[in-house]
């Protein structure tokens, strides 16, 4: 084998037939399946951990509102038994036996205005 | 060679570990499968029955409150109280537990031991305990003892206007007055929330499934009544029964232009928040609407009326009265000592009280003689005009129709209608007849009586035409004219004052009436250039001198009158 015929068999070494050694067209870069994989992976953990992170949210939200409720629920009942008491002390009965009804007296009219 | 064969044994040791890992968590997953989809509906189920509850958002139920004046004052409320309750299984010490109990709620210590020695699981101790002692019992932290919270109505008049308003029962059914007759509307409705709760029972509010139904409140309701009117009607009321030795009455104040009742008393009475204290039952009806009567000579207020209104007689129409009329095997008479024969005028029908009188307008309507026509035309005014034999639609529990006779039906028919025209033979409510009298005076509009202001602030009318105007200003002409010349201490310079007394028998439970018993009544107006309240007075079985109606009705009438000018603004006519 001469010096020529074996450079010609080395480039011909990655050349089939009716293959151009050349390549004219452009290389697209795209991830394999392993990197596909790990990336669908994070974003569902990323998607998990936003979806706990708002029903607790959403939770937590639901006890603020639990304790307004109690509190409301509070109030009102505070506010029942203040106008259950002022009803009741301003009843006409305990008014009449109050002291100072008691201590009211009648006074003939002095005079007619007229 | 010794070497190879202590690798080939450690190799055959790491295949049999590795063999056991890989059947134990086959088994795992064998069971998690079994678990997790093969008995999937049972343990979700069983989380579910855990975390999910139902809870019922209870309504409260609605106040009533009344006029003071120019405001509103509550008369209704609700109130928390507790019911003290054992669960016999856990109470170790009963005794010593009742001991404890019986100090703070007053209770019978034995009876409580009893209960607490009982087999079932829920023995209820005592009721309608307060705040202070509800915490006192607490503190104690009692094994196997409970409270439970109970929404209670509580009424801080007392027995203020008691049969108008009822109560409620220890079922939160309104029985009697206002409290039953209205109460759908009062108590509301409740709602409901279904949630997945945490463990201290708190909804999560993440859960989308939940179901919040709110509760729907009692309605606020507010009565015609004034307060201060009220409480002076029942005190005149109280104080005037032993002055005229009867043991019970009512009394009506209505507003003649609206049909509005400012005021109905009824004694004896209760508090109805002690309503479990009364032995008798009868005490709970409000009289004023419940218990229909026959009411006597006030009947003819009605009678002239209608035969004015028919122009079968008008105000200055005369006629000779023969003292009796002979009707069927009966004879009408009067009772007046002066109500013998004379030659009569309509406005003396009134004046004397003349049962011959009412008998003769009847016939009138009848064209000359007591006759189908004649009572035909009366049964219309009866049930259409005057609308006896019905229900008003007050907003009372209870409330009776009353009864009027038909025209053509049974025996003594005439006798039977003579009787009606003074109010003997028909049952009628005093509600029924203080609407029906308040139309003949107030231009001829019959207002639905009502105890309850209407949510569109007007009240209604039942029927504009129950007499023509002009009728009803010579009715209150002629009213006023008894008042001056038979009744002139009911008389007060510069106001508009009429009535009419009634004095009626009273039926024996076999029939026939009894010799030696009357009630009372009188129906009347006051005001000042124009009627403002009509007052109808019951006074049952009075044992006075004279006239049931003239000696116990009209003296109270006089006092309710003097109570309304003296307090509450009628302006004296100019």
């Amino acid at each position: 084998m001469t010096y020529s015929s074996s450079l010609s068999m080395g480039r011909r070494r990655f050349a089939t037939r009716h293959q151009n050694v050349v390549n004219w067209g452009e290389q697209t870069r795209a991830l394999g399946p392993v990197s596909n994989t790990v990336i669908l992976v994070v974003l569902s953990c990323l998607l998990g951990l936003l979806y706990l992170t708002q029903v607790t949210k959403t939770n937590a939200s639901g006890y603020k509102v639990d304790g307004y409720e109690k509190q409301y629920s509070q109030l009102q009942k505070e506010h029942d038994e203040l106008q259950l008491s002022s009803a009741r002390l301003q009843s006409l009965d305990r008014v009449a036996d109050s002291k100072p009804a008691k201590e009211l007296v009648s006074v003939a009219p002095s005079a007619t205005v007229r | 060679m010794q070497k190879f064969s202590s690798r080939s044994f450690n190799n055959a040791r790491l295949d049999l570990f590795y063999g056991l890992v890989m059947i134990v968590f086959a088994i795992f997953i064998v069971r998690l499968f079994y678990i997790q989809v093969i008995q999937h509906r049972y343990y979700a189920n069983a989380a579910l029955s855990g975390q999910y509850k139902e809870y019922e958002i209870p309504a409260e139920r609605g106040i009533i409150v009344a006029h003071d004046g120019d405001t509103t004052v509550p008369i209704v409320l609700n109130e928390d109280k507790f019911t003290l309750f054992a669960d016999p299984k856990y109470v170790k010490e009963p005794g010593k537990t009742a001991e404890d109990l019986v100090k703070i709620t007053g209770g019978n210590k034995s009876e409580y031991e009893d209960k607490m020695k009982q087999k079932n699981r829920y023995a209820v101790l005592a009721k309608k305990l307060d705040e202070s002692q509800s915490e006192q019992i607490k503190k104690l932290e009692l094994k196997g003892i409970g409270l439970r919270t109970e929404s209670i109505r509580t009424y801080p008049q007392g027995t203020l206007a008691a049969q108008i308003l009822g109560f409620v029962n220890d079922e939160g059914k309104g029985t009697y007055g206002v409290e039953q007759a209205l109460d759908s509307q009062l108590k509301g409705k409740a709602g409901e929330l279904k949630a997945i709760t945490d463990v201290r029972g708190v909804p999560l509010a993440a859960n989308g499934d939940n179901v919040r139904k709110e509760a729907v409140q009692g309605k606020q309701t507010t009565l015609t009544i004034d307060l201060g009117m009220q409480r002076k009607v029942e005190d005149l009321l109280k104080d005037h029964l032993p002055a005229v030795r009867s043991s019970s009455g009512s009394v009506i104040v209505m507003d003649v232009n609206t049909g509005a009742v400012r005021a109905m008393a009824n004694f004896p009475t209760y508090n109805p928040s002690e309503f479990y204290k009364v032995n008798d039952a009868n005490v709970f009806n409000n009289a004023a609407v419940s218990s229909p009567l026959e009411v006597g000579s006030v009947m003819k207020t009605l009678t002239v009326a209608a035969g004015m209104n028919e122009n079968v007689i008008n105000a200055n129409t005369t006629y000779a009265d023969p003292g009796q009329w002979k009707i069927d095997d009966a004879t009408v008479k009067n009772v007046e000592e002066d109500g013998g024969a004379a030659t009569r005028s309509t406005p003396d029908i009134l004046r004397y009280s003349l049962n011959t009188g009412a008998t003769w307008v009847l016939m009138q309507l009848g064209g000359g003689k007591i006759n189908e026509q004649g009572r035909n035309k009366w049964y219309d005014y009866l049930v259409n005009h005057y609308r006896f034999g019905q229900k008003t639609g007050i907003e009372q529990g209870y409330e009776a129709e009353g009864y009027v006779p038909g025209p053509n039906d049974g025996y003594g028919l005439n006798i039977q209608y003579a009787n009606t025209t003074f109010g003997q033979g028909i049952n009628i409510t005093p509600i029924q007849f203080a609407a029906a009298f308040s139309a003949t005076i107030n231009g001829g509009k019959y207002y639905k009586p009502h105890l309850v202001e209407p949510d569109n602030g007007k009240p209604t009318v039942v029927n504009d035409a129950t007499v023509r105007s002009e009728i009803s200003e010579q009715m209150r002409a002629m009213h006023e004219n008894s008042v001056a010349k038979n009744y002139t201490f009911l008389k007060r310079p510069g106001y508009h004052i009429g009535g009419k007394t009634g004095t009626a028998e009273i039926t024996k439970p076999g029939g026939g009436y009894y010799d030696d018993r009357y009630n009372g009544t009188f129906v009347g107006y006051v005001g000042g250039d124009k009627p403002e309240y009509v007052i109808m007075v019951r006074i049952n079985e009075p044992h006075v001198p004279g006239y049931a109606g003239t000696k116990a009705a009209a003296p109270l009438f006089a006092k309710v009158t003097d109570m309304l000018i003296n307090n509450f603004s009628i302006q004296p006519s100019q």
